[in-house]
């Protein structure tokens, strides 16, 4: 297996998921997931020379509508790559499809975990959701995290010490404060961009806001992730390379793009990246948390 | 170093866990990290990290907070204020000062809260000037991702220094705001810092509208300015007014980078996030309507931007005032033709040989094809001379001679007609047809020469023929008149007539359709006939049937019939086919058409009504003319005929559970006898005796006027069908007091029918 440790874990998560379909039985209630085993998430494994410090990097927050499908999809991603990750979404209810198009299942966020709504389906209708993937992904989820977030909901700044130290990319998030904001629709984007001027920036810091249109499909979710994880590896890079540079090197008298910082390269990191992947159509904000 | 991080973040874990440790922890930690601490940029940058974090923290209050800055500010020697304009002056680490300026954005407001309540820190209020000073100097010259970190302070001053809550009487003790600010305040000048808000928001309006290449500065600033619309509703017009005046979409022209396309779609995005956020939370607010605008407009504007750029080129660079000979033809609407170009013969078309009424330019007279791209050519298009001399001489090799001839014979004719015209005016002779519109320099020297082009033009008359064997045509159309139309015969007008009618029932039935289901109340205020449905058509209909032709009649027909030509003969008049039509129509479905004939027969009243005052008026002056008196009985109405003429259409297909009879008869707007005397008729049906008593009763109770009438009729009723006795002696015994000796009477008389035993029985309980 290669030695990346980010390889391994997407290895892992890909190979685990097949294993939690045979229906009835939800992947086992103990805490320390299968997948943690791998050590991809695990600080204290050896550690390649150019991997993420999860304590000195940027922290990630990933949004979709029902912080089901895309939105974990790419938290699972930047946390089996040490990127601090939480993740929230931003209706009004947890949405998943139902027996007909007209009778979705419907739950609370912050209330309802993974576990029992994989378990309410797999009563439900075992064949149905595990034919159309929702079971897989429950099971994938219900390691990730314990319970869907939504976004309006989230106090910026509350520790999740407490809460949420068991998360998947955990580390790192203690303080609630994120740096960079990922959405997977534009739908999303404008309900955060909104909600942050509800929340008012009372903790004066400033948060990137992108949006990458993802399709809210099982194939397109996993290509969006990847796609996420470029443009999170290629922020944390420009972030980190920012700290790098020590005390008076002349920034403030020095021209062009010498004196450029990490926020001042965002927009170019964005088009580069919008580059690299041309069907996910971006977006982006700097706004205030 | 590394111990003592690890200690820090030991520390710092602490405070996460519970809020209420930092007042415990700040004070310990400020000496290793602060001011004159020595400490190394890695220790700096996790401590100005850390108080951004701790002052920003809601895990604990504001008061605590404030407390704190306290504290720290006046125990340990200003130590935080000192941290903060250390890290900012010495230090030079830019995520250093990014953190301070934020925790300095924090700490501003408690300052100044605190500097309200003791007047006479003015130490620590001047460190903070201090420190304000500094980061607004930063403000222009720093790099943007410091520039974003400055806006955010102002932003903090701003929202302190702008006045708050409009209403006094609802103070909010957690708004610091220049409100809570007394006038007299020794250390803070009350107008000076109003004024530095003003400034301060002025300065963050206008980076909005500065370079949008710096998408980093231009977000950041809208994205503050939410909380300022919030709640600070003083300045939220001007912040408005100045959002609506940005333009999102300002990189357009410049190259369309990758960059400047997310760039463009990013502030387009922002701007719509933050005015949707103030009309959600001000849905009536006076602007919404100019935000709504604003927003539809940058919507279409990114789809012409960005769907279009692909496939459009740009407009070519040209000079736009004219200078391109190609396009002058177009600009200029009355470019002079030299003269010398127009022999060239067009072949195809006739030339016009009129010429327009009034003044004639020369040019005109010359021009014989009207075809404007002929007639505005311009012979300087040609800028070389020489070509222009080769294409003329080749020109005049390959022209026709007779069309030449025919050519001049026309403009000779024209001229001859222009003279004749002119001759009565003064001084013909010099013909001066200058053309004053014209104002180009090749009009100036045009005069001189005119002269002689009517010399010449007068010598070649000479020698033409007498004038009278040209035939001039005619200078001027005469308005077209349509021919007009034979008149009609009786027989067509019906005709016509009839047709129309139909057509509008026609009309009738198929706003039907469309009207079902669709209830306007409009009350009194309606219009008649103002909306083309149902309802219009129907007043629109009856009127027609009823007032069209009211008056027409000729008063004394009745005593001139035997003279009367037979003009009605064979047929009915026009407004007794609509009647026939109306009835027709109300007939159809006449259980759902009730408030038709109800609108149609209250039309026939009324008309009836003021035909019999205007006759009464009429028979008053014809009686002083002496006239013959015959119309004094006011002429025959219609209503009484189409209303027993509609009830005996209907009365067959009454059922005896139809109460829309009831509000039929009820709404009439006339009863009498003869109506009423119907219902003695439905009677006959023992069904339907029920309903006919219904109605008289229901017509005592609810039209007193008709009271009389209808007990006549009921006691009729009783006295002729003997099946309807209980049913109508039953409220005759109320109506009429002295029913029950006549009903006596009665009794006797008919004995040994089957309805008396009933009507006994019934007046043996009534006794």
């Amino acid at each position: 297996m290669s030695a990346d440790p980010r390889l391994r874990s997407r290895a892992a998560a890909q190979q685990q998921q097949p294993t939690a379909v045979p229906p009835p039985p939800p992947p086992p209630p103990s805490d320390p997931p299968p997948m943690g085993l791998d050590g991809a998430a695990d600080a204290s494994s050896a550690k390649p020379e150019n991997a993420v410090d999860p304590r000195s990097s940027l922290r990630f927050c990933t949004v979709c509508a029902s912080n089901q499908n895309r939105s974990m999809e790419a938290h699972l991603q930047l946390a089996s790559a040490n990127l601090p990750t939480i993740s929230f979404g931003t209706g009004s209810l947890v949405r998943l499809p139902g027996p007909s198009i007209t009778q979705p299942n419907v739950y609370q966020f912050n209330s309802t975990t993974y576990r029992q709504i994989h378990q309410e389906l797999s009563q439900q209708n075992t064949q149905l959701y595990t034919a159309n993937g929702l079971l897989n992904m429950l099971g994938r989820n219900l390691n990730i995290k314990g319970f869907p977030e939504r976004f309006q909901d989230w106090v910026p700044g509350k520790s999740r010490l407490n809460d949420h130290k068991d998360d998947q990319g955990a580390v790192g998030t203690e303080s609630g404060v994120v740096d960079v904001v990922i959405t997977c629709e534009e739908r999303c984007f404008d309900a955060v961009l909104e909600d942050l001027h509800n929340k008012g920036g009372k903790l004066n810091r400033p948060v990137h806001v992108f949006n990458v249109d993802i399709r809210d499909n099982h194939e397109e979710a996993l290509v969006g992730g990847k796609a996420i994880l470029d443009l999170a590896l290629s922020l944390n890079e420009a972030a980190a390379k920012e700290k790098a540079v020590h005390g008076d090197n002349g920034w403030d008298r020095g021209s062009g793009s010498a004196r450029d910082g990490f926020d001042e390269r965002v927009p170019e990191i964005l088009a580069t990246w919008q580059g690299r992947w041309p069907n996910l159509p971006a977006l982006w904000s700097l706004a205030w948390i | 170093m590394t111990q003592m991080l690890d200690q820090l973040e030991a520390a710092r874990k602490l405070a996460l866990n519970d809020g209420t440790h930092y007042p415990k922890i700040l004070p310990g930690v400020l000496p290793i990290i602060g001011a004159n601490s020595n400490a190394n940029i890695e220790l700096r940058r996790w401590g100005a990290d850390f108080l951004a974090e701790a002052f920003a923290s809601p895990t604990w209050s504001p008061e605590m907070k404030e407390a704190l800055v306290l504290r720290v500010a006046a125990g340990a020697g200003s130590a935080l204020l000192e941290a903060l304009k250390e890290y900012l002056e010495v230090v030079q680490d830019r995520a250093v000062i990014k953190s301070a300026i934020l925790t300095a954005a924090t700490i501003y407001p408690m300052m100044y809260k605190h500097t309200i309540a003791d007047p006479n820190d003015s130490h620590n209020w001047q460190l903070m000037q201090a420190i304000k000073m500094n980061i607004l100097q930063r403000m222009d010259a720093a790099p943007s991702g410091v520039r974003i970190c400055c806006v955010k302070f102002v932003q903090q001053v701003v929202l302190t220094q702008t006045p708050g809550h409009v209403d006094p009487r609802r103070p909010d003790p957690n708004d610091i705001s220049l409100a809570i600010l007394p006038r007299n305040h020794a250390l803070l000048p009350y107008g000076n810092l109003e004024a530095e808000g003003h400034g301060l928001l002025d300065r963050m309006l206008d980076i909005i509208h500065g370079d949008h290449s710096d998408a980093l500065l231009v977000t950041a600033v809208l994205n503050t300015l939410g909380i300022l619309l919030q709640r600070r509703p003083i300045a939220s017009s001007k912040i408005l007014n100045s959002v609506l005046n940005f333009n999102p979409l300002k990189l357009a022209n410049s190259p369309m980078t990758p960059k400047n396309r997310v760039i463009m779609k990013s502030l387009e995005r922002t701007t719509r996030a933050l005015l949707f956020n103030f009309m959600k939370r001000n849905p009536e607010g006076p602007l919404t309507g100019r935000i709504q605008q604003y927003l539809e407009r940058m919507h279409r504007m990114r789809i012409d931007v960005f769907d279009e750029s692909s496939r459009k080129r740009p407009a070519p660079a040209e000079p736009t005032d004219g200078l391109d000979p190609a396009k002058r033809q177009r600009l200029r609407a009355n470019v002079p033709a030299a003269s010398a170009v127009v022999p060239v013969p067009a072949p195809a078309p006739p030339p016009a040989t009129t010429l327009p009424p009034g003044p004639v330019t020369y040019r005109q007279l010359f021009t014989l094809n009207p075809d404007a791209g002929i007639a505005n050519f311009d012979v300087q298009t040609f800028k070389d001379p020489e070509q222009l001399v080769m294409l003329t001489v080749h020109l005049l090799q390959m022209i026709d001679e007779a069309q030449m001839t025919n050519a001049i014979n026309v403009v000779r004719s024209r001229y001859l007609s222009l003279s004749t015209t002119a001759s009565g005016a003064p001084a013909a002779s010099a013909p001066a047809p200058l053309p004053p519109p014209v104002v180009d320099d090749e009009e100036d020297y045009e005069p001189d020469f005119e002269p002689e082009d009517a010399e010449q033009v007068a010598n070649s008359l000479d020698s033409l023929p007498p004038p009278g064997t040209v035939e001039l045509p005619s200078n001027s159309l005469a308005p077209y008149k349509l021919p007009e139309a034979p008149p009609l015969t009786e027989q067509e007008i019906r005709h016509y007539g009839e047709v129309s009618v139909r057509e509008a029932f026609r009309m009738l039935s198929s706003t039907e359709d469309k009207d079902k289901g669709k209830t306007n109340k409009t009350g009194f205020n309606r219009l008649a006939a103002s909306d083309y449905g149902r309802d219009a058509w129907i007043t629109i209909l009856s009127r027609l049937a009823t007032r069209a032709s009211a008056g027409l009649d000729d008063p004394n027909e009745g005593i001139k019939d035997e003279f009367a030509v037979k003009n009605i003969k064979g047929g009915v008049s026009i407004s007794d086919s609509v009647r026939d039509g109306l009835y027709t129509y109300i007939m159809y479905d006449w259980r759902k058409r009730i408030d038709v004939a109800i609108s149609w027969l209250t039309e026939e009243w009324y008309n009836d009504t003021i035909l019999t005052q205007s006759a009464k008026i009429a028979a008053k002056t014809s009686n002083l003319n002496g006239n013959s008196a015959s119309s004094a009985s006011g002429p025959k109405g219609n209503y009484e005929r189409c209303a027993l003429r509609l009830i005996d259409g209907m009365l067959p297909f009454v059922e005896h559970t139809d109460k829309i009879l009831l509000r039929f008869i009820s709404e009439l707007p006339k009863l009498d006898h003869e109506i009423l005397a119907r219902l003695i008729k439905m009677s006959e049906d023992p069904e339907r005796i029920d309903l006919s008593c219904k109605v008289l009763q229901y017509l005592y109770m609810f039209r007193p006027p008709v009271r009389s009438v209808v007990v006549d009729v009921l006691s009729e009723l009783w006295t002729v069908n003997h099946r309807a006795r209980p049913s109508a002696g039953k409220l005759l015994k109320h109506y009429r007091p002295d029913f029950a000796a006549l009903e006596e009477a009665n009794g006797t008389n008919v004995g040994g029918d089957g309805g008396e035993v009933k009507a006994e029985i019934v007046n043996g309980t009534a006794q």
